[in-house]
């Protein structure tokens, strides 16, 4: 019948065709003739057309029947397939929306495709998965912090610095402020509607272990856990070319804070004036590599360094390059051969008035108070790193790298003159910088486990313990397993889940350290943002890999809308109308 | 008979008289409430004001009306005006009926008739009632929207929020459920002026050295009381009769806590704020810091100073000290001078005032008086001014050449001049009694150009034009043909090719002003000289030569003192003597760092900080509170005020009950503020675990460097 309706309708529509044509040629006004056969004939074509059920072919790609949405915190309503299986593992959310199903990992359909909605998960729940490729539908970033840095363990005098970023929806500004012991600090404000970094700083008054908190228009964000640990005193060797006011001011601001200060200045020649507080007295008429080796920093006149007979300068350039000592170099007028402790510091000292006082740029804080620093200034070269610049930019401390060791070197000379004048911040920011700079590294072991992610209570973390013997770790009292990294030997890897609020304590072969764990209500738009990476990466890395090699496809006949043929037939018939009428 | 008649009218009296005797005192009313209200509302006056206007309205209403004024006539008139069935002839009952006629004593008896069946109605009477009434109504409800418009601040009925009786002294207090009241008597001491007052309150401000008088009611019979100061003092409380009255007293002069100990049990902790007074503030208004008084001007000074002080001054000073002649031959001389003002009365606020006469005080010209203003209050707390200087203008020393001569080379020749025409001018006046008037005038008039002639000279210096020279240059240079439209060079015989007048010269700004000073200085000697005034001229003269003095001193060019480094050694040059026999001094010592005193509050904060998270004291944990708790009372005694809450937290702490977060964040708090920022001290960087791995790159890099 199909087939036959196909021929029927062929058949009739050509004797149409030639029937009309026939009519056309036959008539006596022949003008535009040709135009009217062929609308006959389109006319005739559409006609069939209609007539005819004419399809295409074409072949996609099948689709999954079957998919389950798992919804998570964060996800849009609107944005959902109602059509689809809804399931959470949040009981939140089963709550908020009675009819989505609660179901553990474990129990998702096999077999479905699995679309997730939401901030996602976390990377332990991801591992669950165990690998089935998802579709992962991503929230909006929720508002808050979304991301936060600040070292937090310090040493007294160190300034705590909190820098992240706020994102903040809401048509009004908001104002961040960092407390600590119920104390604002410092506070910053966020622009309505903008998504902005922050820097917060303070300089910690307390010693030992004090949770900060940033909170935003009095909401608190999160904790912040610093511990301020003391200083532990250095030891210092300074020689000088001549007794003069600046070693001496150094020497008692550093002995007066209890630090171990030996002086040697030259008196006369080969005569030395020498003194020895809080630290044993000992010959320091000749330099070797023992008597730096009891020292964390040595600082000196640069004429006295360059003179130095060879076996000194070799045992200091061993000392520096091999075990990390500190020298700190004051450049001073004497000439004569120049040492290696000058590369990299070419002086400059062009004559003429000296310049005014100005304030100096200390790390990049500026000072309180000016300082006459004379003329002299360093020209920069790479590989050094700038301390303390003054007028006009010009470099006054400079530092570089020398081995595992570091130099400073200074044209300050005259830096106790803040001293006298009472000043004592800016001299002691001024000395603590470059003499913490220097200092040969100490013998405490820094930070020694980290988590790879906010650990949370109730919610399993990563940690990364650092140690090189065998590493047997017990956190609060509870033996851990650790597993060695493959490449890194020093490394361990630890799980552990914390189940209260607080300070965490790691103890690991005689030391201890800690982490914090965060109640779970503590920054959770950072959560939220680790969640929607973590689960990107795990839908980037578990990509459907059968959709490559053997796509399920099917032909599909799609049937070619008639509307089109009517258009033509229309516009055939009114142009044979319009003809009939114009002629 | 028409004694009822008459009784009837004087009851209608009556009537008119309450009626409007009522509306007086209800207008009152609703004055007195409507400018009371909002007077308590908009200004926060006392509400007896309000009761103070209502009086005053109802004396003026009540006298500028009169009430009792209307007689029965009135009355009578009104109800035949009013009442047609009386027909007119109320009033004659009031007449008697001994002189009416019979067509009089018809009417009266028909009025009489008419008056007892009549029904008179309220409404006239009560008219101005009602409109007072309605007044009322509307100051009432104005008055009730006014006070929930604007929100009012918590007074009591008779005062304002703002007297001192009345002042909120420090937060709300607990007391000890034992007492039943409390009165303190802070009597004041003498020198400030003010009577005792007392307080239901045990939170006190006091005066320094005031003395307290604590009474206290207990509601059952108590063995023992005590009050403890800053936790260390002890005073019992004297028992007043029957063991439910106690009293103690002491004097105020710290500030600090107390605490009220009875039968053993300890109450908060109460604050004593002090007082303290200030010594006198003194701030003189004339004359300046330093004063010069010119040759011709008149010698004499006039101080003026405003003295105050919190509760009285007892007395003021002017301390003189002159100082005559000059180097080793200088001679001081002390005068205690009184001001004109009597501080009899010990009033806060004086303005003194004294004209000194210098040369009552001996002194001459070239002589210099030190002054200073001494206050001292009723409580003998002196303070006194800076040093004020008088100095009288020696012109002997001004005309002395050794200045100029020993100085810089900054054409003496001026100065000469200068010095020449005060000279000549004091010569002429001394000789202007032997000259006759013209020659006088003809030689004051030869001054006035001779300072002419200097002030162009140093005009010159200035930038100033030349006046000697007017007009065009010569022409003479433009003769040559070759020059013919040769423009720049007419312009430059035309015009002053020189620089700007107020740039062109070799000064600076401060001197270029000084000397512009002198000039005028100059122009006005000059003006006197040419007026034949020499004496007027001679300040002006004697000004220009001391700015010229000044003027020489300051190109004396000024060396600022800088920090000096001793430039090393150089032993290749030097030191070649013999130096086996000196010694090599050294030197050893411990410097222990200063110890922090402020680590027990430090430690506290760690126990805290765990406190927050886990409400439980360990033993340990408790010393370390204990310490921090000495440490903080220590604190609170000096400023009661701002650590007092935080102590009396951290007591509540100690005292093992249940910890609240509100009472671990005030103590908190308090210890944050108190803390000084730490010592900045260098500091070296950890070394981190990695079994050699950072050395072993070093050493393989200086490896493949060599």
């Amino acid at each position: 019948m199909q087939a036959n309706w196909i021929y029927i309708v062929m058949i009739t529509c050509i004797i149409l065709a030639i029937g009309l044509v026939l009519q056309e040629l036959r008539r006596a006004n022949k003008h535009w003739l040709l135009w009217r056969v062929l609308a006959i004939v389109v006319a005739c074509v559409g006609l069939a057309c209609i007539a005819l059920p004419l399809s295409y072919q074409i072949r996609v790609a099948l689709k999954d029947k079957h998919k389950t949405t798992l919804l998570t915190e964060g996800f849009d309503v609107d944005s959902l397939d109602k059509n689809a299986k809804q399931v959470t593992f949040d009981e939140d959310i089963k709550k908020a929306f009675p009819h989505v199903q609660l179901i553990t990992p474990k129990e998702i359909n096999k077999t479905d495709q699995l679309h997730i909605y939401g901030y996602g998960l976390t990377g332990s729940d991801l591992q669950q998965l165990a690998g089935r490729s998802i579709v992962f539908h991503q929230a909006n970033t929720p508002a808050g912090t979304t991301n936060l840095s600040y070292t937090s363990r310090l040493k007294t005098g160190d300034v705590l610095t909190v820098q992240g970023s706020f994102n903040n929806t809401s048509k009004q500004k908001v104002k961040l402020v960092l407390k600590a012991l119920n104390t604002g600090l410092d506070s910053v404000i966020v622009a309505p509607k903008s998504g902005s970094t922050f820097t917060l700083t303070t300089l910690p008054k307390t010693s030992g272990r004090v949770v900060y908190t940033l909170t935003s228009d009095g909401e608190t964000q999160g904790s912040l856990p610093v511990e301020v640990n003391p200083v532990k005193t250095l030891k210092v060797l300074m020689l000088s070319a001549s007794p003069d006011f600046e070693s001496k001011f150094l020497k008692n601001w550093l002995s007066g804070n209890g630090y171990a200060v030996a002086s040697r200045a030259a008196i006369s020649k080969d005569k030395f004036t020498t003194e020895f507080i809080n630290i044993p007295q000992f010959p320091l008429d000749r330099i070797s590599a023992s008597t730096l080796n009891k020292f964390d920093v040595l600082i000196g006149d640069l004429s006295v360094l360059s003179n130095l007979s060879d076996a000194e300068s070799a045992a200091l350039k061993q000392e520096v390059t091999d075990n990390g000592l500190g020298v700190i170099v004051k450049a001073d007028s004497a000439g004569g051969k120049s040492s290696w402790l000058q590369r990299g510091f070419p002086v400059d000292r062009p004559s003429g008035k000296e310049p005014a006082p100005a304030t100096l740029l200390i790390n990049g804080a500026k000072s309180l108070n000016k300082l006459g620093a004379g003329n002299a200034y360093i020209n920069y070269q790479n590989g050094t790193q700038p301390l303390v610049t003054g007028a006009q930019n010009h470099i006054l401390a400079n530092s570089a790298l020398s081995g595992s060791g570091k130099i400073v070197f200074t044209t300050l000379n005259n830096t106790f003159s803040w001293m006298l004048a009472g000043n004592k911040a800016d001299y002691t920011t001024l000395w603590s910088a470059l003499i913490t700079k220097a200092a040969r590294k100490s013998n405490d072991l820094a930070d020694e486990s980290s988590a790879a992610t906010l650990p949370v209570t109730g919610q399993p973390t990563q940690l990364t313990v650092l140690d090189s013997k065998r590493l047997s770790v017990n956190i609060n009292g509870d033996n851990i397993a650790s597993i060695q990294h493959l490449n890194i030997p020093f490394e361990w890897d630890v799980l552990y889940r914390p189940t209260a609020v607080g300070w965490q304590f790691v103890h690991q072969n005689g030391n201890t350290n800690w982490f914090y764990a965060y109640p779970q209500t503590d920054w959770l738009a950072i959560q939220a943002v680790a969640k929607i990476s973590a689960t990107k990466n795990y839908e980037m890395l578990n990509e459907k890999t059968d959709i490559v090699t053997k796509q399920i496809q099917e032909t599909v006949r799609i049937n070619v809308p008639k509307i089109y043929f009517y258009i033509l037939l229309l516009a055939a018939c009114t142009f044979l109308w319009a003809e009939t009428k114009i002629s | 008979m028409s004694k009822q008649g008459v009784n009837r009218i004087e009851s209608l009296r009556r009537r008119w008289i309450a009626y409007q005797l009522s509306a007086d005192v209800v207008l009152a009313l609703g004055i007195g409430l409507l400018t009371g209200g909002l007077g308590f509302y908009l200004m926060a006056l006392p509400v007896i004001w309000g009761l103070i206007i209502f009086a005053v309205a109802l004396t003026v209403l009540v006298f500028t009306h009169k009430p009792w004024n209307v007689h029965n006539s009135d009355i009578a008139g009104y109800l035949s005006k009013e009442y047609p069935d009386l027909q007119e002839s109320t009033d004659l009952l009031l007449q008697p009926a001994v002189h009416m006629n019979t067509l009089q004593l018809l009417a009266r008896s028909q009025a009489k008739v008419a008056l007892d069946g009549l029904k008179v109605s309220h409404a006239y009477f009560a008219k101005r009632f009602k409109f007072a009434v309605l007044l009322l109504l509307g100051a009432v409800v104005l008055v009730w929207v006014v006070g929930k418009v604007i929100p009012h601040h918590h007074t009591g009925v008779f005062w304002s929020g703002d007297k001192e009786s009345a002042k909120v002294i420090g937060p709300s207090e607990k007391v000890l459920p034992q007492i039943d009241g409390v009165e303190l008597i802070v009597n004041p001491p003498a020198y400030t002026g003010k009577g005792k007052r007392t307080q239901d309150r045990f939170n006190l401000t006091a005066e320094e050295g005031a003395v307290v008088h604590w009474s206290i009611k207990t509601n059952i019979v108590i063995k023992k009381a005590y009050l403890i100061f800053n936790d260390k003092e002890r005073i019992a409380l004297r028992n007043m009769g029957e063991g439910t009255e106690w009293s103690a007293s002491r004097m105020i002069d710290k500030p600090g806590f107390y605490q009220v100990s009875i039968d053993g049990k300890l109450s908060d902790l109460y604050q004593m704020q002090v007082v303290k007074d200030g010594p006198p503030v003194i701030h003189v208004k004339v004359p300046k810091q330093y004063t010069y008084i010119d040759a011709g001007e008149v010698q004499q000074v006039n101080i003026s100073a405003a003295l105050n002080d919190d509760y009285g001054i007892a007395n003021a000073l002017i301390i003189a000290t002159v100082a005559k002649g000059r180097g080793e031959g200088v001679k001081f001389k002390e005068y205690k001078l009184n001001f004109n003002t009597t501080f009899g009365d010990r009033k806060a606020q004086y303005d003194v005032q004294k004209l000194i006469r210098l040369p009552a005080l001996n002194m001459e010209p070239g002589d210099e008086l030190y002054f200073y203003v001494q206050a001292q209050d009723t409580h003998q707390q002196q303070s006194r001014t800076d040093v004020f200087t008088v100095a009288i203008q020696d012109t002997a020393e001004l005309l002395s050449m050794d200045g100029v001569l020993s100085g810089a080379n900054l054409k003496p020749e001026f100065f000469r001049s200068e010095r020449q025409i005060i000279i000549d001018a004091e010569t002429l006046l001394k000789e202007k009694d032997t000259i006759s008037v013209e020659k006088f005038n003809a030689r004051s008039n030869d001054l006035g150009v001779d300072q002419k002639l200097l002030r162009l000279r140093y005009g010159k210096f200035l930038g100033e034009e030349d006046e000697t020279v007017e007009g065009p240059k010569g022409a003479d240079n433009l003769a040559s043909p070759e020059d013919f439209s040769n423009a720049s060079k007419i312009l430059k015989e035309y015009t002053d090719d020189h620089d700007k007048a107020d740039d062109a010269q070799f000064f600076e700004p401060a001197v270029k002003a000084q000397l512009k000073a002198t000039l005028t200085e100059m122009w006005k000697a000059e003006l006197q000289l040419r007026l034949y005034k020499p004496q007027a001229a001679l300040p002006f003269a004697y000004k220009a030569l001391r700015l010229l003095k000044d003027l020489q001193q300051k190109s004396r060019s000024f060396v600022a003192k800088t920090s000096y480094n001793s430039p090393p050694l150089k032993p290749e040059k030097r030191l070649s003597g013999e130096l086996d026999k000196i010694i090599q001094p050294a030197n050893r010592q411990d410097i222990k760092a200063p110890a922090d005193n402020q680590l027990v509050l430090k430690n506290a904060v760690g126990v805290l900080e765990i406190l927050k998270l886990k409400p439980l004291l360990a033993t340990n944990d408790t010393r370390t509170l204990q310490l921090a708790n000495q440490r903080l009372s220590e604190i609170a005694s000096m400023q009661p005020g701002a650590y007092l809450p935080a102590l009396g937290a951290m007591r509540r702490i100690l005292s093992l009950q249940k910890i609240s977060l509100q009472d671990v964040n005030t103590v908190e708090r308090a210890i944050q503020k108190t803390l000084s920022a730490v010592k900045i001290t260098p500091k070296a960087a950890e070394s981190s675990t990695d079994m050699g791995l950072s050395k072993s790159y070093y050493k393989n890099l200086k490896q493949v460097n060599n």
